[in-house]
């Protein structure tokens, strides 16, 4: 256990270190404990050294019931389920599954928010979003009786920072933000061995060929990670030169603004695009008959950041217990590695880390780096979830920069 | 409207007849061209790749005849606009009936009411729906309950001003002679006036239908989920994602289908006057009328 | 007497439709003001529409207004009335002398070409746009017909040309119809008279037809013009760059993209309030069409 008087007095060092550098904190951030629970009135944001316990709302589903049948409705990112590991599943349990996709996180959150669509099952989202879903009552808690296979799952994170006890969420996939490319392109790889690699993304010679992510939190961090700055910073200034810069690059590259690099790099549209992890490898299925598979490359920096998105289920789930198979079936060591082997995204599991999945020849030997290491994994950055006034202000620099 | 057009005798108007039909080219040929290429052997929908049933029949997952998400985005697309016109038609025909003959003061604020819609952008419409389904009428769940409501909405000035121009055109003559000859005003209604205007409802169907087949905007802003894409949301959002010829298949299956409503709704209109003989007036209905028993 | 028997029923036939209008048109527009001038909740920063006025609140209001005269939105909108403008223009170019054969010249075609004309009307628009996003890919057959002839142009890669062409090839047929309709009902005598009176062709068309089909012109470019003004998914599948964002892009993006709807809803009040003048033009032309009509 932490000393709580060291702790709150660290705590509240930084604190008006960031009010001088201009970040407010709502005060009850101050003086929080971290590991409390929290009043529904504020968000307590976890961060790596900072684990929170979400509250507990509502009590999880009863155990030992038996699986719902029908359409298990599942809100998804696009192409990021494997559709043989599927209709399997489908087969299993005698039921259907049917997937809403979403473009962006907060394209998610609003859906649930609005209660417009109703899933029952959630899949991708990341902790940037979990504290707008626990205090907006959106998630139940899981019931781990139904989950045999959560052991499965990489030890450091079952226990997540941002959700103690592991109560709303189960990791999906580990990633990290870097440069696809195709090698055949010409493209400059000086840039990324000298380790300045973002700068690619404003060197004029790829302008019309260039994409980064629909994505304001990887955009905007990468942005940030590239002048030095702290990538969950709420200082004004310094988003008023990512502001700046990503204008630059607008004006030099003339980027296209989405989440589709896993087709347009392997087409050939775009030489360089900012993406995921997983991109390259699943953009090996989009390469043309007679392209050696071998052009598709990532970077991605030294000092990467690194994040793990999760399964979890709505409160108003309408098959819970289905979800909670659902989930459990990914979580099987031989369903993740199909699942991989079609999606590109490393599943989180402690059976299979980079070294093994390269070891088995599950990826091309050029996108090797592309897999993350478990010291890879932990000594990486964090996107973590912001206050939501600096939120404003990261959407704000976002439109900006979208309004050309 | 024949009779004021003559052949121009002093040129012969070659310029304007080759703009004209280079006009229709344009309009089709990339359509033809995409309804061509959802028989394309390959995944591309730009590079022709051989000709294959592939995209229609025979892929297993992605094709036409089995993705079923590209079903149930044709099935909401049909539904819904089959729906809309069962609702709107009428509820149009009635307004336009009673803004016709309404001599309130109110009448004319209606007036102005049903008009606004026509002139308002489809985003102003949409965004103001779906806030207003988010935040107070809250009971109504987004999808497809929210979507019917916004087709109505926006189609129903369509069929006042389509019937207006017919009632115009009849004239109160009928009514005032049936109604000379003793008839309520409900009667009136029911024989003279709505058999009269069969073909403005007719063509109040088939343009309420287009219309909501076409609609992109207020299914998108109103939808829940994929169980309630309609054919243009789907086509919109494979766009922006990767997408196969299947797509190109559905939206030539939702013009095939739209192009089956109109010829149906011609026919409608070609039984309705060869069975009433005259071309549109309504004599013979008067006839039958005056035959009526009182 | 007789004549005011039967106003119950008149009334109670408009009844439905006017209440369904208020519920569902008008009262919406409200709302949408209500959540303009919200409350800001301060976990989530969306808004909590405020159903009384005397509640309103107007930090929104001035931030997006400041952000429309002097910041990032200015461009935005700059930008959307450039486009329209450009695209209405080029489609009376292109769409008037179709309309004027049709009207004057068509002959036995004219039956043929009317059909043709109503036929765009039954394909989706979006399909219509996905027809020209096959082609204008890079490896599509337009691109491949324009580099043929030593023309290279990436057209999809977030050029507002391709934009506004976009609008052109998705809005001239609207424009089409009521243009032929309103050139149709042109006194053709008055032509003979100048004709007679010596006029050339082309001096007869300047003098007679164009002043003429004014109104019908006005009232053509609006029908046009007010669904570009709210247009989004044409940029969005023609270009998806900063370097094309229309004013309906941002609408969709605060809307549905972001957590922070009242910033949508107050840039369609701002665009609603631009249009008005249009909008008001439009109507009041209508009704005095109405009224010639039933004189």
């Amino acid at each position: 256990m932490t000393d709580r008087y060291g702790f709150n007095r660290r705590r509240f060092l930084q604190g008006s270190a960031a009010v001088a550098g201009g970040l407010m904190l709502p005060a009850s951030l101050l003086s929080a404990c971290g590991d409390d629970n929290v009043s529904g009135s504020a968000l307590t944001l976890a961060r790596p050294d900072r684990p929170v316990t979400l509250p507990t709302a509502a009590n999880p589903i009863a155990g030992g019931l038996a699986h719902e049948g029908g359409t298990l409705q599942i809100l998804n990112w696009v192409d990021y389920l494997n559709p043989d590991t599927l209709a399997r599943f489908e087969e299993l349990y005698g039921v259907k599954t049917a997937v809403t996709t979403y473009d962006t996180e907060e394209i998610a959150l609003n859906k649930l928010r609005s209660g417009a669509f109703q899933p029952d099952l959630i899949i991708g989202l990341t902790d940037s979003v979990l504290p707008r879903l626990v205090a907006a009552d959106l998630l139940q808690p899981l019931n781990k009786s139904y989950l045999s296979n959560f052991n499965n799952v990489i030890a450091g994170l079952r226990d997540p920072y941002y959700d103690v006890g592991a109560q709303y969420t189960v990791p999906y996939i580990i990633y990290s933000t870097g440069i696809g490319y195709r090698a055949d392109m010409d493209v400059d790889t000086s840039y990324f061995d000298s380790g300045n690699g973002w700068d690619i993304l404003w060197d004029p010679a790829y302008s019309g060929r260039l994409g980064i992510l629909d994505s304001y939190r990887d955009v905007i961090g990468s942005v940030l990670h590239r002048n030095g700055e702290d990538i969950n910073t709420g200082d004004q200034k310094v988003l008023d030169a990512v502001l700046e810069d990503l204008r630059e690059m607008a004006a030099a590259t003339n980027p296209k603004i989405d989440i589709l690099a896993y087709t347009e790099v392997p087409a050939g549209t775009r030489a360089v695009n900012q993406c995921w992890s997983g991109d390259m490898l699943l953009g090996v299925w989009y390469l043309p008959e007679d392209v050696d598979w071998n052009v598709l490359s990532y970077w991605q920096p030294d000092d990467m950041v690194t994040g793990n998105d999760f399964f979890c289920i709505p409160t108003k789930s309408a098959r819970p217990v289905l979800a909670h198979e659902f989930t459990n079936f990914f979580l099987d060591v031989d369903n993740a590695l199909e699942n991989f082997g079609w999606t590109g995204y490393q599943p989180a599991l402690e059976a299979l880390p980079a070294s093994t999945l390269i070891e088995w020849e599950y990826v091309p030997p050029n996108l090797e780096n592309a897999l993350i290491t478990p010291e890879q994994y932990a000594a990486g950055k964090r996107a973590v979830a912001l206050e939501p006034e600096v939120d404003n202000r990261w959407t704000d620099v976002w439109a900006a920069f979208n309004a050309g | 409207m024949s009779g004021l057009i003559r052949r121009n005798p002093w040129r012969r108007p070659v310029v304007l007849a080759t703009w004209t039909w280079l006009y229709v080219a344009w309009m089709f040929v990339p359509v033809v061209i995409a309804f061509v290429f959802s028989f394309n052997g390959g995944r591309s929908r730009s590079v022709w790749q051989g000709f294959s049933l592939r995209w229609w029949t025979e892929d297993p997952n992605a094709s036409f005849l089995h993705d079923e998400s590209l079903h149930s985005a044709l099935r909401n697309s049909l539904i819904l606009a089959v729906l809309t016109m069962l609702i709107s038609t009428p509820l149009g025909i009635a307004l336009a009936l009673g803004l016709a003959r309404w001599r309130a003061k109110v009448a004319k604020g209606a007036n102005w009411l049903m008009l606004v819609p026509l002139v308002t952008p489809e985003i102003v419409m949409g965004a103001s729906l779906l806030l207003v389904f988010s935040n107070l009428y809250t009971g109504v769940p987004l999808g497809r309950p929210a979507q019917l409501l916004g087709h109505v909405t926006f189609s129903m000035s369509y069929v006042v001003v389509v019937s207006r121009g017919r009632l115009l055109a009849i004239g109160r003559d009928y009514e005032e002679a049936a109604r000379d000859l003793g008839a309520t005003a409900i009667q009136a209604l029911r024989m003279v006036l709505l058999p009269l205007l069969a073909p403005a409802i007719l063509a109040s169907f088939v343009i309420v239908f287009a219309m909501s087949i076409d609609d992109f905007v207020i299914s998108s802003f109103l939808s829940s989920g994929v169980a309630s894409e309609t054919v243009p949301v789907r086509i919109y959002s494979a766009v922006r994602t990767s997408s196969t010829p299947a797509l190109n298949a559905l939206a030539s299956f939702l013009v095939f289908s739209s192009l089956f409503a109109l010829a149906l709704g011609m026919l409608g209109v070609s039984t309705y006057r060869k069975r009433r003989g005259a071309d549109s007036d309504g004599e013979s209905v008067l006839t039958e009328f005056a035959n009526f028993d009182m | 007497m007789r004549k005011n028997e039967g106003q119950w029923l008149w009334g109670l036939l408009a009844a439905p439709g006017t209440i369904w209008l208020l519920l569902l048109f008008a009262l919406p527009f409200y709302g949408l003001a209500c959540v303009a001038f919200g409350e800001i909740d301060p976990i989530f920063r969306n808004a909590v529409a405020a159903w009384n006025p005397l509640e309103w609140r107007f930090e929104n209001f001035g931030e997006v207004m400041g952000e429309i005269l002097t910041g990032s939105l200015r461009r935005v909108f700059v930008r959307t009335f450039g486009y329209v403008l450009a695209a209405v223009v080029l489609s009376f170019l292109i769409g008037y002398p179709v309309a004027y054969y049709l009207a004057r010249h068509a002959g036995r075609w004219r039956g043929l070409l009317l059909a043709l004309m109503i036929l765009p009307f039954w394909v989706n628009y979006l399909m219509r746009m996905l027809a020209w996003v096959n082609l204008l890919q890079v490896d599509g057959w337009a691109t491949k017909a324009f580099s043929a002839f030593g023309f290279q142009y990436n057209f999809l890669d977030g050029k507002g040309i391709t934009v506004i062409l976009g609008l052109v090839y998705g809005y001239v047929p609207f424009l089409v119809l009521p243009l032929y309709a309103s050139l149709e009902r042109l006194d053709v005598r008055l032509l003979e008279a100048a004709r007679d009176l010596g006029a050339s062709p082309g001096h007869a068309f300047r003098m007679v037809t164009v002043p003429l089909s004014r109104p019908g012109m006005m009232a053509a470019g609006v029908i046009i013009a007010l669904p570009m003004f709210g247009d989004y998914y044409t940029n969005d599948m023609l270009s998806r760059s900063p370097a094309t964002e229309m004013i309906g892009n941002q609408v969709d993006f605060y809307l549905n993209g972001t957590t922070q709807p009242q910033k949508g809803a107050v840039l369609v009040l701002v665009l609603s309030a631009m249009l008005v003048v249009f909008m008001a033009y439009y109507l009041v032309t209508t009704m005095r069409m109405q009224r010639e009509l039933q004189t």
